[in-house]
């Protein structure tokens, strides 16, 4: 079976213009210069280069073995969160590139988790961090200055109290609040359709700033959910856009972490909370983690994930950041709850 | 229509093109050697008739079927995946078709010894969870590895990428990702609809025609070189709350068996890896046949093998 010249992508008058000369398939084309290409059909000269890159074997992809693939993943370091449980959940912080998900109700601390990334992915790479910089594209316009430097303080005070050697101590010099607040680029986006430019221009960025290794869209559901009446256009720009992110994430080894807001299902009688954006959006993202209120606690649910067991964890945010509930305040709950029940029997 | 050039077909030489170009011009047909061409392109381009016994024998030299390395999986699809055909697993974000997949992937490259080809679309693929999985199935250090190496990954995040690669798979008969190791009998498409739900529902026929280029080509691979097709596909809900694959009734048609994933009732707050999968088309088993399935037995660890069985 030959491959037709239509499922090229070209534009429809150069499909045409080689239609009529008779080229169907790409077997006709391949043998042929640019030059006679071009005097045949009446293509301009670079359009019927273009043509011929497009038919060439050697540019066509190239597979990896998953030996490899592993080796590479071996050799990334995941984003720790500050919350030992979520980073054991997963597999040892949020892994680079890869798409992550946040959904959860206003409140939950979706933009305090996306804040403590931003902050934790600077970490020089002496202490086991990554040492990279972050983009926060903000649509919400929730972005917290202030609530940053708390955040951005309280690592940097954690990473002197654990400097030991030499190397640590030089890394310590110039790990300071300043430093992590100019290592982040933020970028305000108020509506659907610079989003998705942003989006399309991240590539761009990337090569002009290596070193940033998290992109923080707070939140992706925001814009789409403002007068959107063409609710299919509006899925279809939210996977083109979910698609661009995943082939960016797993080509540059960054990581994408999108927050989305919940939305009410109506089920027979009852209803309940989904994250928003519709089914289709669900697939989107590679790690999809959902956080909630569970009896007064907030906890932290995986549930999508191709690399992790779907786990529940507990969570606190506290004035430092996004943390583990801490031991004292468990036992605290425990004893109540023990109070509670010795008060019952 | 083709306009005519030379070695299109045995016989049309340049010499002949020229003649016939001057016979046009010269308003003078030579009917003979018109009709001659024709023939000739007829036979290269009918399909010649295959007498039933034949494709029978034919059948049971070249079929194969691969166990999914799942019991239950494997009592669905009616012992595996067969060579030669299509099969779709959908569902809902996390009900585990990309799980299904590695299982997959994982079972034929460690049990069986055949090579994989893995195409990813979503950026999902990770190879430390496969590891994991060998790991559980496997305690030898080499033949994790060897198993590894099996699985030749793509990563695709276009249509056009996706037409490019099996088109050179196809080119290549398989060939050089099998160098050094067995040959390819699976080929898994994770997902396939990542890719094209994006060009569909447009006024545009172009998505449509797309759909239908890379089903083809996927249908020409697996039967030319008897390789089983494994792809995963989204679903829609319907007004009613009912959930079918996404893609649209054109390309319900073209996998010759469909299963579809669906997760727990989430409605209480527990997440169990239990799943069930049902079969909403296929030629071999009464369809809408049900099983569970859990999740975790590919995390199972080698010495209760039996609980979760019962389990399941």
């Amino acid at each position: 079976m030959q491959r037709p010249v239509w499922s090229l992508p070209l534009s429809s008058a150069v499909i045409s213009k080689l239609n009529r000369r008779g080229y169907q398939c790409t077997a006709d084309i391949e043998h042929l210069t640019a030059g006679q290409l071009s005097t045949e059909t009446g293509v301009k000269e670079e359009e019927a280069s273009e043509v011929l890159d497009l038919v060439d074997h050697q540019r066509y992809p190239v597979s990896i073995t998953a030996l490899e693939l592993l080796q590479r993943e071996a050799e990334l370091k995941p984003i720790v969160t500050f919350c030992s449980e979520l980073d054991r959940a997963l597999g040892g912080g949020i892994p680079l590139g890869k798409t992550i998900e946040l959904c959860g109700v206003p409140g939950i601390g979706k933009t305090q988790l996306c804040l403590q990334l931003a902050v934790d992915v600077q970490i020089p790479e002496c202490f086991g961090g990554l040492g990279a910089q972050c983009l926060f594209i903000d649509t919400e316009g929730t972005f917290f200055l202030e609530r940053l430097r708390e955040m951005a303080a309280a690592v940097v005070r954690h990473c002197s109290l654990l400097t030991e050697d030499q190397e640590q101590q030089d890394a310590m010099r110039t790990f300071t609040v300043e430093k992590i607040l100019s290592n982040l680029f933020v970028v305000r986006c108020d509506d659907s359709m610079e989003l998705l430019s942003q989006i399309s221009d991240l590539p761009a960025f990337l090569s002009d700033h290596p070193e940033v290794r998290l992109i923080i869209i707070d939140s992706i559901a925001f814009p789409f959910r403002l007068h959107f009446e063409d609710l299919p256009l509006r899925t279809r720009l939210l996977l083109g856009a979910a698609h661009q992110l995943a082939a960016l994430a797993t080509t540059r080894n960054t990581t994408v972490v999108m927050t989305n807001q919940m939305t009410t299902r109506v089920q027979g009688e009852g209803s309940r909370l989904i994250p928003a954006l519709g089914e289709n959006w669900g697939h989107a993202a590679n790690i999809r983690l959902l956080l909630q209120w569970i009896d007064c606690k907030r906890m932290a649910t995986i549930i999508k994930s191709s690399s992790h067991m779907s786990t529940t964890v507990h969570y606190q945010i506290n004035t430092d950041g996004f943390r583990d509930l801490s031991e004292a305040s468990k036992r605290a709950k425990v004893q109540t709850e023990d109070q509670k029940a010795v008060g019952n029997s | 229509m083709v306009v005519l050039r030379a070695h299109m077909c045995p016989g049309l030489e340049l010499q002949l093109v020229r003649d016939l170009r001057e016979c046009v011009c010269n308003a003078y047909l030579c009917v003979k050697a018109l009709l001659a061409i024709r023939r000739v392109l007829l036979a290269q381009h009918t399909a010649f008739p295959v007498s039933g016994a034949d494709l029978y024998e034919d059948l049971l030299s070249s079929t194969a079927i691969l166990s999914t390395g799942h019991p239950r999986l494997d009592e669905l699809l009616d012992s595996g995946l067969y060579t030669g055909e299509l099969t779709e697993l959908s569902g809902g974000p996390g009900t585990g078709k990309t799980q299904v997949c590695f299982g997959v992937a994982v079972h034929i490259a460690l049990h069986l010894k055949q090579g994989v080809i893995f195409i990813d679309t979503t950026g999902g693929i990770t190879a430390t969870r496969l590891h994991q999985m060998l790991q559980t199935e496997s305690s030898s250090l080499e033949e994790q590895i060897a198993a590894l190496q099996r699985i030749h990954v793509f990563q695709l995040f276009d249509v056009f990428s996706l037409l490019d690669c099996l088109c050179s798979l196809r080119r290549s008969g398989l060939q050089p990702v099998a160098v050094g190791g067995a040959c390819v009998r699976a080929v898994i498409i994770d997902s396939v609809s990542a890719v094209i739900s994006p060009l569909l529902g447009t006024r545009h026929t172009e998505g449509m025609s797309l759909m239908m280029q890379v089903a083809a080509l996927l249908k020409a691979l697996v039967k030319d070189f008897s390789v089983a097709a494994l792809v995963t596909n989204h679903v829609t809900r319907s007004v009613g709350g009912a959930v079918r694959p996404a893609l649209g009734v054109s390309w319900s048609h073209l996998p010759r068996t469909r299963l579809l994933l669906e997760g727990p009732d989430r409605s209480t707050h527990s997440f169990s890896s239990l799943r069930s999968a049902t079969l909403i088309k296929s030629s071999r088993q009464p369809c809408h046949m049900r099983v569970e399935f859990d999740l975790s037995w590919w995390s199972r660890s080698k010495e209760v093998p039996s609980a979760k069985r019962k389990h399941s």
